[in-house]
């Protein structure tokens, strides 16, 4: 996938975090580990659930190590590279 | 239809709030006390008892929501009627403490408070002060046809702003429309629930502990309070075993786990657990502004008593049951469909709910409330050490794990009827959770 790719799926993502918390999407950093923003067990499987409507993927079973999901940057990585 | 013009002193209750009423007339019918619950705030230093009567009073008085009842209107919708009569006074008892006492001892005596009656049916909330030996308790006890959970915490916070001169209620609502258009809608997220239900349904009911003989058993509590270091190696724990933010599927498998074991102490060989989770799927800022009335919904996970005992089958079990009832948005359907039920009365409601599961409603109840609702580091001028819940379960079950966070503290509690554990038990409950969440 090429950088764009990439920058297209992170903008999504913080639109639905943004949706998700009712926050500012301006106040959703790509690097703030997204527990420090304050998402939750319910918020997160609300998250994974859309990816999979909108990205066709399943990560539920994936393992959900932090290293992958901790930040909507990393989380984009591991979509993008699952597509 | 007939539409009735709004009136200041009604409250239409939602589906949620009906079920809550079903659960206080069972729990009444089975104990002789409602579905109550209480929150502890405890402080440093002593709180004087007439300065926080008179603070409180003049605070309740704004409030007189607090001192409704149940009603039906004309289009049999049930309401909350809110009494406009401003003189009744809040229940505050003090007991002196004398400082060694141990927690335990503290805990037996907030049990009196949880479990006495309150003296009216327009009294829905209590207060009492334990005090001395440099600390203090202030519990309010709160019926839950007022209050959730966290909505008690966001009232504490509001009277608290007041105490601090920010008034903060400014936002709030208590209005609520009567749901009484779109059947159709009602109907299809009833025919859902419906199917989610019997998915859960087995030949066999749910195992179960037996409810003590008599009708005036009161509620135990053991608490496990875990330091902000120590919660955070729990969380780690979960993010390692469980995955990233799977800290709600961690202690719910946790607490199957242990109370397994007691169940397994006890010879049961047949039947699964079922279990309801209540959840708020609130945003922060809609707690300030729905401060009254219940605002959850539940999921229903069904764990297979196999599983119970082989942790990591146990939490794939539970993460999957979780990301499925989001996926179907089953809490959602359940907040439409009760709708439909507020027509059936209490009684006939409460048999209905026990269908499914051949008698029963659950093998045991838990819940998990995270961020809590009351901001502020202080109780009045008192710096607080913690806050927790003491809630009692509905009955049946009469028994529930309960995970709740303060700023200060992560709190497990384990609550139950007394006489369905013995003190053996209980503590080998609360050991056996600490060994799950990994903090022996």
């Amino acid at each position: 996938m090429d950088q764009e790719s990439y920058k297209v799926i992170e903008e999504s993502l913080i639109r639905e975090v943004a949706a998700i918390l009712s926050m500012d999407q301006g106040s959703v950093g790509p690097e703030v580990p997204l527990h420090e923003m304050g998402l939750d067990s319910l918020g997160f499987v609300e998250l994974l659930v859309i990816i999979e409507n909108k990205f066709k993927i399943k990560l539920m079973e994936s393992g959900l190590t932090k290293n992958d999901f901790r930040t909507i940057r990393s989380l984009s990585s591991k979509i993008g590279a699952m597509k | 239809m007939i539409a009735l013009p709004y009136s200041r002193n009604k409250r239409y209750l939602t589906g949620i709030d009906w079920i809550v009423h079903v659960l206080n007339y069972m729990t009444m019918r089975e104990t002789g006390a409602g579905f109550m619950s209480q929150v502890v705030i405890e402080v440093a230093g002593d709180l004087n008892a007439f300065v926080v009567d008179n603070v409180l009073n003049t605070f309740i008085k704004k409030h007189p929501i607090v001192n409704g009842c149940f009603s039906r209107d004309i289009n049999l919708a049930p309401y909350w009627k809110i009494s406009l009569d401003k003189k009744s006074e809040i229940s505050l008892d003090t007991m002196t403490l004398k400082g060694d006492e141990s927690f335990d001892v503290i805990i037996n005596s907030l049990e009196k408070g949880i479990n006495t009656l309150f003296n009216n049916k327009k009294e829905h909330i209590a207060f009492h002060i334990l005090t001395g030996g440099g600390k203090s308790y202030i519990a309010m006890t709160f019926d839950h046809l007022l209050f959730d959970a966290r909505n008690a915490e966001a009232f504490l916070n509001m009277f608290q702003k007041g105490w601090e001169g920010v008034e903060d209620s400014g936002n709030m609502t208590i209005t609520e429309p009567a749901h009484l258009s779109m059947w159709m809608d009602k109907f299809k997220a009833g025919q859902r629930v419906n199917r989610a239900f019997l998915q859960i349904a087995d030949r066999i009911p749910p195992r179960v502990l037996p409810l003590p003989p008599g009708k005036k058993n009161g509620f135990k509590f053991k608490i496990l309070s875990f330091s902000r270091k120590v919660a955070e190696a729990i969380t780690e724990n979960a993010f390692n075993q469980a995955g990233y933010l799977m800290l709600m599927p961690y202690a719910l498998s946790a607490s199957v786990s242990a109370l397994h074991e007691i169940f397994a102490g006890r010879g049961f060989a047949s039947g699964n657990y079922v279990i309801p989770v209540s959840i708020d799927t609130r945003k922060k800022e809609e707690v300030k502004r729905q401060v009254f009335f219940n605002n959850v919904s539940f999921f229903i996970f069904k764990v297979e008593a196999a599983l119970a005992d082989k942790f990591p089958e146990l939490l794939k079990s539970v993460k999957e049951q979780m990301y499925n009832q989001v996926k179907a948005d089953l809490p959602g359907d359940i907040c439409k469909a009760s709708l439909l039920m507020r027509i059936a009365p209490l009684p006939l409601l409460g048999s209905l709910m026990k269908i499914y599961l051949k008698g029963q409603i659950a093998s045991f109840s838990f819940s998990y409330v995270g961020e809590t609702a009351y901001e502020s580091s202080c109780f009045m001028d008192n710096k607080i050490i913690n806050i927790f819940h003491m809630p009692r379960v509905p009955v049946p079950p009469g028994i529930g794990i309960f995970f709740q966070q303060s700023k200060e503290s992560l709190n497990v509690i384990l609550s139950y009827l007394d006489g369905m554990l013995t003190d053996e038990e209980s503590g080998k409950i609360l050991n056996l959770l600490k060994s799950r969440l990994g903090v022996e």
